[in-house]
């Protein structure tokens, strides 16, 4: 009987941690890792930067292709290395988190008081510190190799905005695969998938050079919207609103939809 | 006397009955082995035929007006002057399955049995490429076979696919016993699987996937030193001016000559590991 007084007596904030409190635990652990175990993140750091190098020289001479808008192939390769970057920050939390999984670890953090969103929240805040990591080395060696901001700094801004709107989209969906393989068969699609989706954009040339069935999938892939948000600053033609608020909405509709997909394949591996 | 003890005596003195396989019996047996791995996992090697066929269908329709720029080689399309950069780019990446099982087999133990057992180095080092050389053959095959039908067209006919298989097929020993270098060196799965980035660079740094005459600055100069841009080249001569005698040599060539080197290598970091112990 008494029990069941003091029970009622405790309100709930004294019951349960807050979740900004849980969430930025949860980061500050995944940072530690991070210093831990660079090796799990450094391929993710140094593929962007390859890429951004790679395409950009192999790919030179698309730029000589009449109405390209921009005289410098690194300008256009780079933002798609930066949205590649930091996605697959995010995606490298999905790796964590199949690894907690499998070892018994996120068992442990379910059973906390701690508020379930924390589970999800807390990755995603580490993959947003992944992905300005990464977008500022990239476009910091982007810079280098003769990448130039057509519009000032304010060009920086949707490039940051799109990068970390991936990180939240590819930490979203990475953490609800993982939920739902609980194993590295989960890891494969992520990655997969990932990539995918964003090289059937405008990744490689602009939407008027691309002919057949990729011109199809261009008009209606919202990563191509993100791309072009990204890009905004880099190329010729100006900075408009027109150009940006496709790429922001695009970041809002995928991004609510990876977190309830996520938060629901958390549900799901709560309940077996 | 255990069998461990007569072994060497058995094969050292001459007239005597051997017990042990022959060089040629022990690489095939690691051989067959290494094949039946790949094809009893298709997980593992599906990738790499997916990826470079969604890249070559993607420049195929990414890049089908790029090839009026200048520098670019007559071709009727970009699928003609992609096929070899996708083949050459399944098997780089293709080639790194064989030796992350090799670290795979040093991780848990078997490696250090084989070691133990009467068995020829270099028949544990190349037995274990037949597995990548056999799926290399296969990818090539099946890269043209998937992408004939969308308009790929091989002017160097019967001839000059076969030699781009054989070419295929050299470069996936090569690429394997370079990557067997890096499992033996580490014994880490993990980080054979982290060298990845290396394959990417040497396969990006070239004319894989665009002639290197319309690259400049120091991207080109990195092009003109990648043999792979040779090897490429030679490949893509066979796809799209026709069968010639050094395009073939050149094709075949190339990966050979990087294939001594790299089982050199991978020999030797296999002294190395058993010089430490």
């Amino acid at each position: 009987m008494t029990t069941i007084d003091r029970t009622d007596t405790a309100t709930p904030t004294e019951r349960r941690t807050r979740l900004g409190d849980a969430a930025v635990g949860l980061a500050r652990r995944n940072f530690v890792n991070l210093t831990r175990l660079p090796s799990a993140f450094l391929p993710a750091l140094i593929m962007p930067i390859v890429q951004a190098v790679a395409f950009s020289g192999t790919f030179f001479a698309i730029i000589q292709i009449p109405g390209f808008p921009t005289d410098r192939s690194i300008n256009w390769y780079m933002p798609l290395a930066v949205l590649m970057g930091c996605g697959f920050a995010g995606v490298g939390l999905g790796f964590a988190t199949i690894r907690d999984v499998e070892g018994g670890f996120h068992d442990r953090l379910r059973l906390t008081p701690a508020p379930r969103m924390s589970l999800i929240v807390g990755p995603m805040l580490t993959a947003t510190f992944r992905a300005v990591l990464a977008t500022t080395m990239v476009v910091l060696v982007g810079f280098l190799f003769g990448a130039r901001l057509t519009h000032g700094a304010l060009g920086l801004v949707p490039l940051y905005v799109a990068g970390l709107g991936m990180a939240v989209i590819g930490a979203g969906w990475a953490l609800g695969l993982a939920f739902v393989f609980r194993d590295m068969r989960g890891a494969a699609i992520m990655q997969l998938t990932l990539f995918v989706a964003l090289f059937l954009t405008e990744a490689q040339t602009p939407a008027f050079v691309i002919e057949g069935w990729l011109d199809a999938v261009v008009r209606v892939n919202p990563f191509n919207n993100i791309l072009r948000l990204a890009r905004m600053g880099w190329l010729d033609p100006a900075m408009t609103w027109d150009d940006a608020w496709g790429g922001i909405v695009a970041i809002m509709g995928l991004s609510a939809a990876t977190i309830v997909f996520a938060r629901r394949s958390l549900n799901g591996l709560s309940n077996r | 006397m255990t069998m461990a003890e007569a072994a060497p005596d058995a094969t050292d003195r001459p007239g005597r009955p051997t017990l042990t396989p022959s060089l040629g019996a022990q690489t095939a047996a690691m051989s067959r082995r290494a094949i039946l791995a790949l094809a009893r996992q298709p997980s593992l090697v599906v990738p790499s035929i997916l990826f470079p066929l969604f890249f070559a269908a993607l420049g195929a329709s990414a890049f089908s007006r790029a090839i009026n720029v200048p520098g670019f080689p007559e071709v009727d399309s970009y699928l003609d002057f992609a096929l070899a950069g996708s083949i050459t780019q399944g098997v780089l990446f293709g080639s790194t399955v064989g030796a992350t099982a090799l670290a795979t087999d040093i991780e848990n133990g078997f490696f250090d049995r084989l070691l133990s057992s009467p068995t020829s180095r270099p028949a544990i080092i190349v037995g274990r490429m037949a597995g990548g050389m056999a799926f290399g053959a296969v990818q090539a095959v099946v890269f043209v076979v998937v992408l004939l039908p969308f308009g790929l067209s091989i002017e160097g006919g019967v001839a000059g696919f076969l030699a781009l298989v054989a070419s295929a097929t050299v470069l996936a020993l090569a690429v394997g016993a370079l990557m067997a270098t890096f499992a033996i060196r580490t014994g880490s799965s993990e980080a054979t699987q982290g060298a990845f980035p290396l394959l990417f660079i040497l396969l990006f740094f070239s004319s894989a996937f665009f002639p290197r005459e319309t690259m400049s600055g120091a991207y080109a100069t990195l092009a003109d030193l990648n043999p792979i841009s040779y090897l490429v080249e030679a490949q893509r001569e066979l796809v799209i001016v026709g069968f010639s005698a050094s395009a073939a040599i050149q094709a075949v060539l190339v990966p050979g000559v990087l294939a001594v080197a790299a089982i050199a290598l991978a020999l030797a970091s296999l002294r190395q590991r058993l010089a430490a112990r």
